[in-house]
């Protein structure tokens, strides 16, 4: 790189890091959480589909209700399974520190941790809804230009997270966001003992709930790195959901509509 | 500007000449690769929209072959007949839900039985038995205020491995593929009742009130089900009546109370659960009441089903006298990070079961002589009949690994132990996912112990499954 390219990527360099002191790691994740999530309740169909080896394997299909309890800022979520035909049914409530899980065949409602594995390769905090803001301590750890999914080079503001309370599923997380248009780019998640878990790219840039949202986030084993699952929503639409849904003893009452 | 601000501007500067030497972070851009190719395309979502109505059905049919093997010189040998050595089963399951009107649904879950067996003779109308699970109409006049009634699986308890508050399972289980508790609260019959429930953005109330409509019978065996019978006997012979709430405290704490009344009888429950971190949850399920202990309620239904002789007397010491007697499932599950395997780890107390003394008792009425072997069995066929544990102290570790070794193979275990003796109940079950809609599996149940110990004194020493389904 000849030295008046490096005094262009300086200058611009000194322009994006202004308006992250402008802004700050926090607004970022807000303005990024807004981009993901709308703050009204909604309905999206869910499909996920594994791949190991390279090749896709497997695909489940849920129905996910959200919406903001307006106490903590943090989204609550109800699922319900719709494929594969033996799974159809079942269904989770994540509301704060609780996670019911229902199963129709034994009609109970049993409290999981958000580790707990359901749903193929994700964990339960992977696709579910969350505000990052509410549950991470943000801070700019620096601007980069990374390629996206699609190989397009982005420059973002490098978010370093750590958990701010124990509702956080992971303890440090990194985060890429494009500057201006604050679209997630890339995420890393790590385990309590710094090991890399998951890495997740956010792609699929469409409108979505009134706004352009990542309708696709693809999710990396990154302790097995021969699985990948990729996110997608669809069927998105607004919908109200009544605060009673949200308690344990609604789930077996849980209607898709 | 503040003059604070200089420093990080200035670093910010020497970052960017770095990332334009660099043009990237290094190696952040490698991640890419470990995208698979066939999702570096963009996937829409399904054109066609997954169905959103009928999303509670269920239907699968499945064969399941089991082997069965028997121990010879028990210190208490049971009464005959021996138990089966092996059992061919084909089965279709069904469950759904019908929504007849805005407000008004229909529920129904069966499964439909073919079974031969060793000593079943074939053919019979043995061979052939339906399991009536919940057939019910549930309406909702007000928002989230609903009335149900017909037959209904009406569970509590949050424990994996023993509920003390879930009194509807009381005779209710039938012909079960597993031992497993998990898979013992599926395999039953609910119970003909009204419930009505309300449900608030605080919390829930429910009623419920079943009513007696058929007299009490024996225990049932597996040589004497009824084809088409929906055995209302087992769940029916009399009046019951359950009251629960639970209230949401915030900050996840919502105990549920419970008062359950039948025969002159009451009893209380409570349901507490925690979350302790991201990976452990504790929980405790507690249930307490008046009642005789576990051998005179036995004796008193055997004499009262004309199984056991009216005046026979027992050959066990008596504790005729009703106590306050608690029941307590207390335990925690645990998530591991990386490899996603649950444990579940539970105390059971039961203080109307057996103490190491009536345990003692057991084996010195029964060694030596077979007179008495058909009471001392009788106790324990009672207490696998009301789905309580028959010793007093034990504990249950259960273990659950989706994707064990190879991807699509889920492994299940569970160790139930007496503390009493130190016996165990294990079991261990592979289910392989070949597709969406068929299933591979297999289950390995083992009884160990001494031959003077709870499970090492059963007649069964263990058995293999090996089983199919298709899921449609």
């Amino acid at each position: 790189m000849n030295w008046p390219t490096r005094i262009v990527f300086s200058a611009l360099a000194l322009l994006a890091a202004g308006a992250a002191l402008a802004q700050t790691a926090q607004e970022i994740v807000a303005a990024t959480d807004r981009v993901r999530n709308p703050d009204q309740p909604f309905r999206s169909v869910l499909t996920l589909t594994e791949y190991v080896g390279g090749k896709e394997r497997d695909h489940d299909v849920l129905a996910v209700f959200s919406k903001v309890d307006t106490t903590s800022g943090q989204f609550r979520n109800l699922v319900q399974y719709l494929e594969p035909a033996r799974d159809a049914g079942k269904r989770v409530l994540l509301d704060g520190h609780s996670l019911w899980f229902f199963d129709p065949d034994s009609k109970v409602s049993v409290r999981i941790s958000p580790q707990q594995r359901l749903i193929g390769q994700a964990a339960v905090g992977d696709i579910l809804t969350v505000n990052l803001s509410i549950d991470y301590t943000a801070s700019i750890a620096g601007v980069e230009a990374i390629d996206d999914a699609a190989r397009k080079s982005r420059q973002c503001w490098h978010l370093e997270m750590k958990a701010a309370n124990d509702l956080a599923t992971y303890s440090r997380v990194e985060y890429w966001v494009e500057q201006g248009s604050f679209y997630p780019v890339k995420g890393k998640f790590y385990s309590d003992s710094g090991r890399l878990l998951k890495i997740v790219y956010f792609r699929n840039f469409s409108e979505r709930l009134g706004a352009i949202r990542p309708a696709e986030q693809i999710i990396i084993d990154a302790v097995d790195t021969s699985l990948a699952t990729t996110a997608t929503f669809g069927e998105s639409a607004f919908r109200d959901v009544p605060e009673g849904w949200f308690q344990r003893d609604y789930l077996p009452r849980l209607q898709i509509k | 500007m503040r003059a604070r601000a200089w420093p990080a501007l200035l670093l910010a500067a020497a970052l960017g000449w770095a990332v334009a030497r660099a043009d990237e972070p290094p190696g952040e851009n490698k991640d890419l690769d470990l995208i698979p190719k066939a999702a570096q395309t963009p996937q829409a979502p399904a054109a066609e929209a997954p169905v959103l109505a009928g999303t509670t059905r269920k239907l699968f049919l499945e064969n399941a072959f089991t082997q069965a093997w028997t121990r010879d010189g028990l210190l208490v040998p049971p009464p005959p007949p021996r138990p089966s050595s092996w059992q061919e089963r084909l089965l279709f399951d069904v469950r759904d839900e019908w929504r007849v009107a805005g407000n008004v649904a229909l529920n129904y879950s069966g499964r439909l039985n073919l079974r031969a067996q060793d000593g079943l003779d074939f053919p019979s109308h043995q061979n052939v038995t339906n399991d009536l699970r919940e057939a019910y109409a549930s309406w909702e006049p007000l928002e989230r205020a609903f009335v149900d009634a017909g037959r209904i699986n009406l569970k509590s308890g949050v424990a994996l491995g023993f509920n003390p508050t879930d009194f509807f399972k009381t005779r209710a289980v039938v012909e079960p593929l597993s031992v497993d508790p998990v898979v013992l609260r599926e395999d039953r019959l609910g119970t003909l009742m009204v419930r009505a429930q309300r449900i608030w953005a605080g919390g829930s109330l429910t009623a419920a009130y079943a009513p007696a409509v058929a007299s009490t019978r024996a225990i049932y065996t597996d040589s004497d089900l009824h084809s088409f019978d929906p055995m209302f006997d087992r769940t029916n012979a009399q009046d019951r009546f359950v009251l629960k709430g639970s209230v949401d405290f915030g900050s996840s704490f919502s105990p549920e109370l419970l008062a359950y009344h039948d025969n002159g009888r009451t009893r209380f429950g409570l349901n507490l659960t925690e979350s302790v971190s991201q990976s452990v949850v504790a929980y405790a399920e507690w249930s307490g009441g008046r009642r005789a202990g576990l051998i005179d309620e036995a004796l008193s239904f055997g004499r009262a089903t004309g199984t056991l002789p009216a005046g026979a007397p027992s050959v066990l010491p008596l504790d005729p006298q009703q106590h306050f007697r608690n029941e307590l499932a207390a335990g925690a599950s645990y998530t591991t990070t990386e490899t996603k395997i649950t444990f579940n780890l539970e105390y059971h107390l039961n203080e109307a079961a057996f103490s190491r003394k009536d345990w003692n008792n057991w084996f010195l009425a029964g060694i030596g002589t077979r007179r008495a072997a058909g009471q001392l069995w009788y106790i324990r066929a009672y207490a696998a009949d009301q789905q309580e544990p028959i010793s007093r102290h034990s504990t249950f570790l259960r273990a659950d690994w989706v994707d064990a070794f190879v991807p699509k193979l889920e492994l299940t275990g569970f160790v139930d132990a007496d503390l009493l003796d130190g016996s165990a109940r294990l079991q261990l079950t592979a289910d392989y996912y070949l597709s969406d809609h068929w299933t591979i599996g297999g289950v390995l149940l083992a009884e160990a112990g001494s031959a003077r110990s709870d499970f090492g004194s059963l007649a069964q020493s263990g058995s293999a499954l090996l089983k199919v389904a298709r899921y449609f």
